[in-house]
């Protein structure tokens, strides 16, 4: 089982090796919660029965200061421990950034493109992003970006909106892109986006209130149809936690009491996630 | 008149755990150089306690299938919703009710450099929300 949708900002062994990590996981990220060794990171996985996690830095250095996670400090973590996959994070906005993106892929061994246009401050469908999208087609990785509200402080809910990816989607029908948090509040835009576009995907890591099995059975019940979910998007989603902001375990409970099908879920928690990680590794 | 403070570090490795320290809190005594006196132990956490029992894993099951009956994970809590401070979501009240329900802390008598307890009492640490690295205070008073 993959969580496609991890954090690495709590790690205890880098407050004191990065000058900036702890300021940038309370003050940019906003998380409140102790620094915990990596070991707990790992028994977080082992609990909720996931095998690997997908490790997402934030390149915000632009426009917050610093990274929220490194690209480096991602590929340390990789180095330590083969369950983590490490995605790049570049601001697209940087010059020399489908370069950079190009390095980290080929010479960290990272996986895929993580974007946040919240925290890095760009429009999603800004043209001077295109070199990067194009950059990360020609890697053949996936692109995460986040979608919907997000919950670090001074970022624009505006920049979630999931439609401002479309021009982007459009011009790029060979790199896929994964909508994180399902888009959360614009869930049926994000819905219509990936029944549509054969190159756009969801992930689950969306909380925004009530527990994650109360907000899980309102999103893929109420807001959108478990028919849906189960028959529609069996191949568009893939399982996130948005840990450390969720523990995983609660996350993998609350999508398991959904009355969704076997199948289903094993799409959602391996076949999908494994299917668009092949080709970054093909 | 000796005071000392140990924080031990707990690493639990399961969502909920019964983790005996009798050990540890001897150990704690021992190095403090009180010989009569007083040591308190308690859990820096409010999602985790400390409790005395028999050491024995049919009561550490039933300690927490009890505490997980009287405390449903499923009821209708406030503690739901975003914790600004924190940046997410509290859903873990259940966790903070077994804390209270069990306990967050312990007392035991040292007499002549050695902590008194009965021959069954065991001192557990409650990972009630893990696994977490936890921190655990024993504070050790009393005369050398």
């Amino acid at each position: 089982m993959i969580d496609f949708h991890t954090h690495p900002v709590l790690i205890r062994e880098f407050v004191e090796k990065y000058p900036n990590y702890r300021r940038m996981a309370r003050e940019v990220f906003q998380i409140g919660n102790n620094f915990q060794p990596l070991e707990t990171f790992l028994l977080q996985m082992d609990v909720a029965g996931i095998n690997r996690a997908v490790l997402l830095p934030i390149d915000c250095a632009r426009a917050r200061g610093d990274a929220v996670s490194s690209n480096e400090q991602v590929a340390e973590l990789c180095s330590q421990s083969a369950r983590f996959i490490g995605f790049s994070s570049v601001d697209p906005l940087k010059e020399g950034a489908a370069r950079e993106l190009e390095q980290s892929v080929r010479h960290m061994g990272l996986k895929g493109l993580k974007l946040d246009p919240a925290l890095q401050d760009f429009q999603p469908g800004d043209t001077r992003a295109f070199s990067l999208y194009e950059a990360a087609a020609a890697l053949r990785i996936p692109v995460l970006i986040h979608t919907g509200m997000s919950w670090a402080p001074g970022t624009a809910l505006e920049l979630g909106q999931p439609l401002l990816l479309e021009p982007a989607i459009r011009r790029f029908p060979g790199l896929n892109f994964i909508l994180a948090h399902f888009a959360w509040p614009w869930v049926w835009e994000a819905t219509a986006l990936a029944l549509k576009y054969p190159n756009v995907y969801l992930d689950t890591s969306c909380l925004y209130y009530d527990s994650p099995k109360e907000f899980f059975q309102f999103v893929f019940s109420k807001q959108i149809p478990t028919t849906v979910i189960e028959r529609s998007l069996r191949n568009k989603i893939v399982f996130g936690s948005n840990y450390p902001r969720v523990e995983i375990k609660n996350m993998v409970h609350a999508l398991n009491t959904l009355g969704l099908t076997e199948g289903f879920l094993n799409k959602v928690f391996r076949e999908n996630p494994e299917r668009l990680l092949a080709a970054a590794t093909a | 008149m000796i005071i000392k403070l140990v924080r031990l570090k707990i690493q639990s490795r399961k969502s909920e755990d019964a983790i005996n320290i009798t050990a540890q809190v001897e150990e704690a005594v021992k190095n403090s150089g009180v010989r009569n006196g007083l040591v308190n132990i308690l859990t820096a956490h409010t999602s985790s306690g400390l409790l005395v029992t028999e050491g024995i894993p049919c009561l550490e099951e039933d300690i927490l299938t009890h505490l997980a009956r009287l405390v449903p994970e499923d009821e209708s809590y406030h503690h739901r919703r975003y914790l600004d401070y924190d940046g997410r979501l509290g859903f873990n009240a259940d966790a903070h009710l077994k804390s209270i329900l069990g306990g967050i802390h312990c007392m035991f008598p040292i007499e002549n450099g050695e902590l008194v307890r009965g021959s069954r009492q065991t001192v557990y640490f409650m990972e009630y929300d893990g696994p977490l690295e936890r921190t655990c205070m024993v504070q050790v008073m009393g005369e050398a």
